[in-house]
This record gives structure tokens, sequence and C-alpha cells, in this order.
């Protein structure tokens, strides 16, 4: 294949990787990130005639004036996102630029929209398909502009090309490993001094389909969609739980109903966090979570029930309010916290003996709505044969898991989303559903109890270490009141439901674990990466090499490795270029500088793309292009030479016939 | 020639003397390449600035491994192109000679001595000459050939001292240039295509060899001297084949002849130097350049330099090297010959006392005693 091909082919992947880096963070815009990929694609095995790029040159310039005038619009006028508009800009250059001809001029161009297109991609938050990007971004960039440059001196020179043997292949990619290295050794040790950026990706979302900050039982006429967007990333730090599946990441609870939809009584108040009263109550036996959350419109703290205490890993402060709800302060963009929890709940021994004259406020927690009657007689005859208030709520339990069946399927009309129907004629639907009637008959029966939502169970990624919770695992259940227990946790839906998970769809496949641990591993090793980190990386380092073990916190006192790494090898860097690199002279020649001004004007006349030209290959050029400029620049060039390198400093006659000359052949050149 | 490697003789002589060891260090350092920001690194160092700046700034991490990529191109940059321009043999094969204003070609031979990386993008300058030799690729233990042409303006002996090696390679972001001594010289004669007319008593001789080129071989070579050992240029018909093979080495037979005919020229070394002078040197080289195309044999004398009367392409070649290497303003000698058997070529006033005289002046036509003057300085050949 000739060298000229496989540049251009280079040159098109690397913008096409760079597309995908701007993909991995904004997303694929129909309207132009798909036409560029397919012109990209399409410039790999397509030379558009002469006429067809006359066209296109066209089309092109109006719309990017137009693109340019939008972007000045939302910039000044209408406000939003500029780098949308930026990078259509972009893109659109971009496929102007591929579709050119093979020539040598507009590669440099190519390199730096490229550039532009995985620069513009940072303000984002780009996944993990941005390091498979930029990987590819280096290796092609590499071996694209190192093999565009020999091309270029081959052209300019007259030399014929150089050949892609196995020292070059190695070569290239050897440039790009050595480039990747570098982006890492300095990603890792350049000294963090400000907090990570927040990109542009993770806006707050509204309520997305799984949890949300209210339940409902007032949907109906569909099914309730899949959605695997993963919400919770859990590390166990102490190692991996047995029973995953059973796991219920508490979100929030509910105390009053309406018939249809849940709420709380009262916004979050802070409140003293009782980790004394929770350790005296719960056995002693703790799971440590190290938990990071999607971003959500409530700023709601998950974790495994009860939660002892939360320490904050991102910049939020998390408190507990006076229901014993989590929550946090601040606005993160993605809220990490390691949370300690008791692990295990009381057995029903220990409920069936508690006792105790405390009980949470009545009017929230035995609150109800308008009941048909059957309702309270249904609560009545469930619980009437026992006396124990554990033995009363297990009956209701118990009739809910083994009578009813789970559902995904929402009801079909209006009237049939009320839970007297769903007690006694549908008999079946999905969790809320199943909580919200555990709710009802066991404050029918004048038990204490309230709706709690969150999320169920999660799939363990073998990749990366971590459980994945993802909205399909959204689930509700119940807490009943305990005296000297506190709230106890009950799930009436029939086993097996898994949560909400749905089965099926894309993300089901052996690859999406991979990606998933791929992503959480991205997103906190890099997007997360901060001073914390980086305090704790050199401080393992140096516990690692031997030196203080508590190195892991010296940032509180002094700098970190890479601090001292960078000033060391900066002022190492200083001397070395203050002493090897020769400055150019300062004093430039005056018939040098003729001749560069002179170059310079026939570079701009598109006769050479470089300065860097022998004075004969710039006359040849000429003679060959611009004949009736020959001349006049052949008179220069003479006299040039005859100044420059007849062994005689020139005198200010010499000079003025020779400024006099670059006058005529600037004219001619024109 | 190998160039330097590293510090490792500077280490060894450490041992013997620090101070010398740290003052060839430092000459090392001050002279070992040199660094200089192309247009496109100017924009690229710019920019990795400004993306470092942003990155502390803003605390993206992304900006931060972006900024590791840029840092990395320019040390990856830095590393090959050093490598680019190790362990290189070059050699320069220059022709004898060249004419003012005429392309001389000057040839390298690169051999790239490393192992396995090979060398891309090599521009190999003649310091103070325009014109640059190139290389794309000169793969590990091959050898690859390039060649430059380079237009004098000057006649001269042009010193090579040392070749510069250079190049972009790999991203064109610095141009790093090595300086490697590699000697010779280029030899730059005077110009042989100015017409000047031919002096008084050139043409007797020249009817008279006419006659006897037709009588006998002896008639036509004069009387036999002596053997002389064959330089470029003699007749092959003199070569003395007994004593060829008799020595090893051609030898020819030298005859009276061109002792007793051969037109002398004497070129006044004495006018001080300038164009007028260059024109002289131009003008005696084009005269004997037409006597000897004419098949006459030919004599120089400038100042302290004498070719003694020869004939044939290879006489051509000697006075051309002599008047290449003339140094006007210089003491003028008494020729080896009385004046009136030799043309005097003087950029000063008429001489007198001499068989002929041609006066250059820069930019005129040769001015001879009034007859058959033709051409100026950019006259066509004769």
């Amino acid at each position: 294949m000739r060298l000229e091909l496989v540049h251009r082919r280079l040159v098109v992947l690397m913008a096409l990787s760079g597309l995908l880096a701007f993909a991995s963070g904004a997303g694929f815009e129909p309207i132009s990130a798909i036409p560029a990929a397919a012109a990209l694609l399409a410039s790999l095995f397509w030379r558009p005639s002469e006429t067809t790029v006359e066209w296109l040159e066209r089309l092109t310039i109006p719309l990017a004036l137009l693109l340019v005038a939008r972007a000045f619009l939302i910039a000044t006028l209408f406000g939003g996102d500029l780098v949308v508009p930026v990078v259509d800009l972009l893109l659109l250059l971009v496929c102007f630029e591929v579709l050119r001809s093979a020539d040598m001029t507009n590669d440099v161009r190519l390199y730096a929209l490229s550039f532009a297109l995985v620069l513009a991609s940072t303000a984002y938050r780009p996944g993990a398909l941005f390091a498979l990007s930029f990987l590819l971004f280096v290796v092609l960039g590499s071996a694209a502009i190192a093999i565009g440059l020999v091309r270029r001196k081959s052209i300019r020179f007259g030399a014929p090309d150089a050949t892609l043997d196995r020292s070059f292949v190695v070569t290239s990619l050897g440039l790009s490993v050595v480039t990747f290295a570098m982006a890492i050794a300095v990603f890792v040790t350049f000294p963090r001094v400000s907090r990570s950026w927040p990109g542009r990706g993770d806006v707050a979302a509204t309520s997305i389909a799984g949890f949300s900050d209210r339940i409902s039982l007032g949907q109906h006429g569909a099914t309730i969609a899949a959605n695997p967007e993963v919400v919770l990333q859990v590390e166990f730090p102490g190692g991996r739980p047995e029973r995953l599946g059973n796991l219920r990441w508490r979100g929030r609870s509910y105390d009053r109903f309406d018939g249809v939809v849940w709420t709380r009584s009262d916004p979050d108040r802070p409140a003293n966090t009782p980790v004394r009263w929770l350790s005296a109550r719960w056995p002693d036996t703790t799971v440590v979570q190290k938990i990071t959350a999607a971003p959500l419109d409530v700023p709601v703290v998950f974790g495994l029930n009860p939660l002892r205490s939360v320490e904050p890993d991102s910049p939020i402060r998390p408190l507990m309010d006076d229901v014993g709800d989590w929550f946090y302060w601040g606005s993160p963009s993605r809220p990490s916290y390691t949370a300690v929890s008791t692990a295990v709940q009381p057995d029903a021994d220990a409920l069936r003996a508690s006792a105790g004259s405390y009980f949470p406020d009545p009017d929230r927690y035995l609150q109800l709505p308008d009941l048909a009657a059957r309702v309270v007689q249904l609560a009545d005859s469930l619980t009437a044969p026992f006396d124990s208030r554990y033995d009363r709520v297990a009956s209701i339990h118990r009739y809910l898991t083994t009578e009813f069946g789970y559902t995904r399927d929402l009801p079909a009309t209006a009237r049939q989303t009320s839970l007297d129907h769903f007690l006694f004629e549908r008999r079946e639907g999905h969790c809320e559903y199943f909580s919200s009637s555990m709710v009802v008959l066991l404050r029918a029966a004048g038990i204490h109890a309230r709706n709690v939502n969150g999320f169920l169970g999660g799939e363990w990624n073998e990749f990366g270490d971590f459980l994945s919770v993802s909205q399909n695992e959204a689930h509700s259940w119940v807490e009943v009141w305990f005296p000297g227990h506190g709230w106890v946790e009950w799930d009436p839906t029939p086993a097996g439901s898994g949560g909400g998970t749905a089965a099926g769809g894309w993300w089901t496949f052996p690859g999406s674990r991979l990606f998933s641990g791929l992503s959480y591993r991205w997103t906190q090793w890099v997007l997360e990466y901060d001073l914390a980190l980086q305090a704790n990386l050199f401080g393992r380092l140096t516990e690692f090499l031997g030196g203080d073990e508590d190195g892991a916190a010296s940032t509180e006192g002094g700098l970190p490795g890479g601090v001292w790494l960078w000033l060391v090898g900066g002022l190492g860097g200083v001397i070395l270029v203050r002493f090897v690199v020769t400055p150019r002279p300062k004093s430039v020649r005056p018939e040098s500088r003729a001749w560069g001004a002179f170059v310079r004007r026939v570079e701009r006349t598109g006769l050479i793309d470089s300065d860097a030209v022998p004075p004969s290959e710039l006359l040849r050029r000429i003679e060959r292009e611009r004949p009736e400029a020959f001349p006049a620049a052949e008179r220069f060039t003479t006299l040039y030479l005859r100044l420059r390198f007849g062994g005689v400093d020139p005198d200010p006659a010499d000079l003025g016939r020779l400024r006099s000359l670059l006058a005529e052949a600037k004219r001619a050149v024109s | 020639m190998t160039p330097r490697r590293g510090f490792g003789p500077a280490l060894r002589s450490a041992l013997a003397s620090p101070v010398r060891t740290a003052g060839e260090i430092w000459r090392r350092l001050r002279s070992w390449r040199r660094i200089r920001f192309t247009r496109a690194g100017t924009f690229f160092v710019a920019g990795t600035f400004a993306i470092g700046f942003a990155a502390i700034n803003t605390g993206n991490n992304l900006l931060y491994l972006l900024l590791g990529a840029m840092l990395g191109a320019m040390a990856v940059s830095g590393w090959l192109s050093e490598q680019t321009l190790r362990s290189l043999q070059i050699t320069r094969r220059v022709p004898g000679g060249g004419h003012v204003g005429e392309a001389i070609p000057i040839h390298y031979r690169v051999t790239n001595g490393k192992g396995f990386l090979a060398t891309y993008a090599l521009e190999l300058q003649e310091p103070g000459l325009p014109e640059v030799a190139f290389l794309a690729h000169v793969a590990p233990g091959a050898s690859a050939g390039a060649r430059s042409s380079q237009v004098f303006l000057n006649r001269g002996v042009y010193p090579l001292e040392q070749l510069t090696l250079a190049t972009d390679y790999p991203f064109g972001l610095f141009r790093k240039e090595r300086d490697v001594p590699v000697r010779g010289e280029i030899l730059v004669w005077p110009r042989i295509d100015l017409r000047v007319r031919l002096p008084a008593g050139a043409a007797g001789r020249r009817q008279r060899r006419s006659q006897d080129s037709q009588g006998s071989e002896r008639g036509a070579r004069g009387e036999y001297r002596s053997l002389r050992e064959y330089r470029p240029g003699d007749d092959p018909r003199d070569i003395h084949w007994k004593a060829t093979a008799r020595t090893g080495r051609a030898v020819i037979r030298e005859f009276d002849r061109a002792a007793a005919e051969a037109l002398w020229v004497s070129l006044d070394v004495g006018t001080p130097e300038g164009d007028p002078a260059e024109r002289a040197a131009d003008l005696t080289a084009s005269l004997l350049a037409r006597l000897l195309r004419d098949g006459s044999p030919v004599a120089l004398h400038a100042g302290d330099r004498v070719v003694p009367p020869g004939s044939g392409p290879g006489q051509l070649e000697r006075v051309l090297d002599a008047l290449a290497r003339v140094e006007f303003g210089s003491a003028d000698t008494a020729p080896p010959v009385p004046r009136d058997r030799c043309v005097r070529v003087t950029a000063g006033s008429r001489p007198v006392g001499w068989a002929d005289a041609i006066l250059a002046r820069a930019g005129a036509a040769p001015d001879g005693d009034g007859e058959g003057a033709a051409g100026g300085a950019d006259g066509g050949a004769s």
C-alpha cells in the first residue's frame, strides 16, 4: 500500500477516534455526529472528484458561517452549552477536510481538528469509552504524524518515499506506548490542587424510573419498563457478603398515604446520629460499604439498614433526619461515601420478646386513608388469632407472600389501581402494592408501620469487585416498629421477584459486566482522582518501598510525593533545557530576513507548505507553477545567495538592491 | 566517521582529571546537539502550557491526561530525534572541482549503525551552503545515499570541516541538529565559458601543430624526453607499456614538443581582491580551456603557483586547480620563462614587455591589444 494512502487512512481514523472520544462524553448527536462519522468512514474508501470537492466547498462555507453565527448567538444572547455548537462546527470542518484530495496541505488541520474534538470531550465526563478512544487517538496520531512528517519532507526534497518496514511500525507503536505511558505518569503524579471537574454530562436527573421520591400506585395501562442504568456501585472492603440478593439498599421512608400516593410528612430535618443508641441495641457486627451513587435530584444516602455512620468520600455532608433516614447536603457530581451498617436483623425470638413503652408518633405511623370496610376486616382476620406483635406482623406478611403473585404489568385501568382492587380482585402486582398493602393492613391492626423504598440486591461485577445496583433493582418494602428494637424490615413481596429485575436486554450480555466494571474503575480512578487519592497512592507506594507506614496520611503533614517528583523533575528539566538547548541566533542577517519574507509570501500563495524550502527548490516550483514570476524571483534569489553565501559581508548598497528586488519578486508572485 | 556517543569517554577521563572532565562534560552539553522549536512546535508548547493551566485551574482530570500525552509527545520527540542522529557513519564524496555558477553535486553515503531503530527524515547540510541533502529512511544496519547540488558564486577552495545532521522526526515539533566532523573540501574553479580572443602567437602555433600532425608521430609530438607517472587526462597513446608492466603503475612518455611549444599564460596576482581580479581569473581559465580544446600545450604562472607545460583534459584540470587556489593581493613573481614568451592576464594597468596582454575589468569585455576582443562577463561560450 502506498505511504500516501496509509497516511491518509491513519489521519481519518485519528479523526474518528476524536469523534468517538467526544461521543463518549456528549453522546452521539444524530444531526452532526452521525453524518460526520459517515463522512469519515466514507473517506477511507472514497476519493471525491475535483468537481465534488468544489461543490462541497461551496456547501461548507455557508454552513460553517451559519454554525459560527449560531455559536455566537448562544454565547451572547440565548445562553446554553457552547461546546455543542462549536463541536458541530469542528465536525463540519473535519468532514470537509477528509473529503478533500489527499494532498499534504490539510493534514495539519486534520490533526488539529481531531485534537480539538478530544479536547472538547474533556468538558464532559466521558465514560470508559473515552479511555479506548484516547488510546486509539494516541496510537493513530503518533503513527500518522510521524508518517506525515516523513512524507512531507520527502516531497519537499524530491526524495522517494520511505518504506513502511517492520521497524517503522514498531517505532510508531513504541512512540504511542511511551506517549501513553507518559500521559498516565503525568496524570498520576501531577500535583492536584483543585477539586475534580464536575463535568457537563452528569447533571442531576429528574427522578428516574425505579427509584423516586414518592411511592405511587396510580400508574396503569403498561408494563414497568426495564432500566439497566446503574445507580449504586458498592465495594465491600471487609469482603463480599454471601447473600447479595437479599441486601436491601434503603433509601427513604414514607408515612403518609392518601390511598394512591405515599409521601413524607415533614421535610428533612437533621437529627443527632444515634450511633450509641444503635450500637447498644443491635449486635456488634458491621458491614462497611463504599458507595458511589449516580446523581439524583433527591439527596438520599443509600445503605444497608440500619446505618450507623456515614463518612463522606466526596464533597457532601451526610446527615440523619429525625425519622432515621439519611440524606446529604451538597451537590456533588457523584456522591460517594463509606457507610457502616449493622450486619444482621434481630431474630424472631428477640422480636417476639420485644418490650417497651415507647412508640413513634401514631398520627404519622398509624395514619390511614379512607379504606373499604373489607380491608379493615381482612386485617382483623389476619391478626386476631395472635397475641404477640411479631406474630401478627408475620401473619400479614405470610398472607401477602403466599397468596399473591408478582407482576410488572400495571393495572389496565385507573379504577384497578386501587389497593382494594389489588387485595381482593387482582391479587397480583409489583412491590409497591405489596408494601403498601402490608403497611395499610398493619396500621389497620394498630401496628406502627411505614413504607420504605430503595433497591434490592444487585449484580456482582467480578471484573471490578463491586456490586452494581441498577434501576431494575428498585424496590419498596416495609418497616415495622418493635419496642426496644426500633424499625425492623419486612418485605412482603413474594420471594423470587428479585426486586424489579426484568429479564433480557443488552445489559445481560457478558461483555456488559466487563464494560460496567471498566466504567466504574474509570470513574473512580480517573474522573474522581484528586489530591486525597493521590496522597493515598503515594502513601501506599512509600509503604511498599519500605518507607513511612503513615505515608498515606501525608497530605496532612506536607506535600504529597507527586509534588516533590515534579519539583525535582521540573528543576532538572529547566537545567537541561538551559544548557542543552541552543537558542536560535539572536541576530538574523538582513539578507536572511529578506529571504524569509519572500518565502513567507510564496507560502501564502500555496506554492509551498513550509518556509524551510531550499532556494533551488523554490525557484523550480515557481518556474513550474508561476513562470511569469520566475525572472523576478530568480534575480532576487541570485542576489540573496551571493550576499548570504558569498563569504563577504554585504554593504548597504547591496542590501538596498536586495530590498528593491525583494519588493519586485513579492509583487510578481502575489 | 562515527559521531561521538554519550559520556563514556568523559567519564573515563574523569578518573584522570576531574577538572578536565568537568570541562569536557560542559563542552559536550553545549555542543552535543542543538534543539530549535519549529513553528508547529511553538504552537504545541504554547498549547501544552494552556492545557496545563486549564487543568490546574479546573481540576479536570482528563485535561491532566491530555497534558500528560502532550508532555509525553515532547519527551518522545526529543529522545527519538536523538536516536535518529546517533550511530550514523557518513562519508562524503565531492567531485574534483566544479565551475562557478554550475551545480556541483555532493554525494553522501549514510550507514545506520543502530541495531534496531531506523533513521528517518535525515537532513544533511554543509554549514554555509544553501542546499540540503535528504534521506527519508535508512534502515537499521543498512546504507543509503543522498545528494545535494550546490551552486557557488565565487572561485576558491571551500573547506568542509563538519557536516550538520538535522531532523524534525518524529512529530515535527523540534528540529534537532548535530554537527559531525567530516573533513573535505570543494574546489570551485573559475568560469571557462567567457569569450576571449586568442593571444598573439597562439594562432601560429596552432598552424604549425596542424602541419606536424600530418607527419610522423615523432614529428607531431616532439623529441622524447622522459618517463613519468600517468595523470588523469594524459593521452593514452603516450603510455609506455613496457615501463607500465615493469612498475605495475601506468607510466607515460613525455615529449619535448609540449615544453617547447607551450603557451605560457601569466596571471597577475598582485591586483587586489575584487570583481576585476576574479574576472581576470575567469579570463585566464577561459583562455587556457580554449587553447587546450584546440590541442595547444599550455602552461600557467600565477604568483608562486606554476603549472608546467602540458595538454589534454588533465592539464586543464591542473590549471583550473591552480587558479582556484590563487589568492589575489599576494606578491607577484617572475614567470619561469622569459616574459616575451608569456601572455599576461591582469586586472591592473596594461603591462609592458609581455608577448601579449589581456586586460580584465568587471562587467566589461576583455581588453586585449585592440583586436578580436568580444563578449562580456556573461557572454556565451566561445
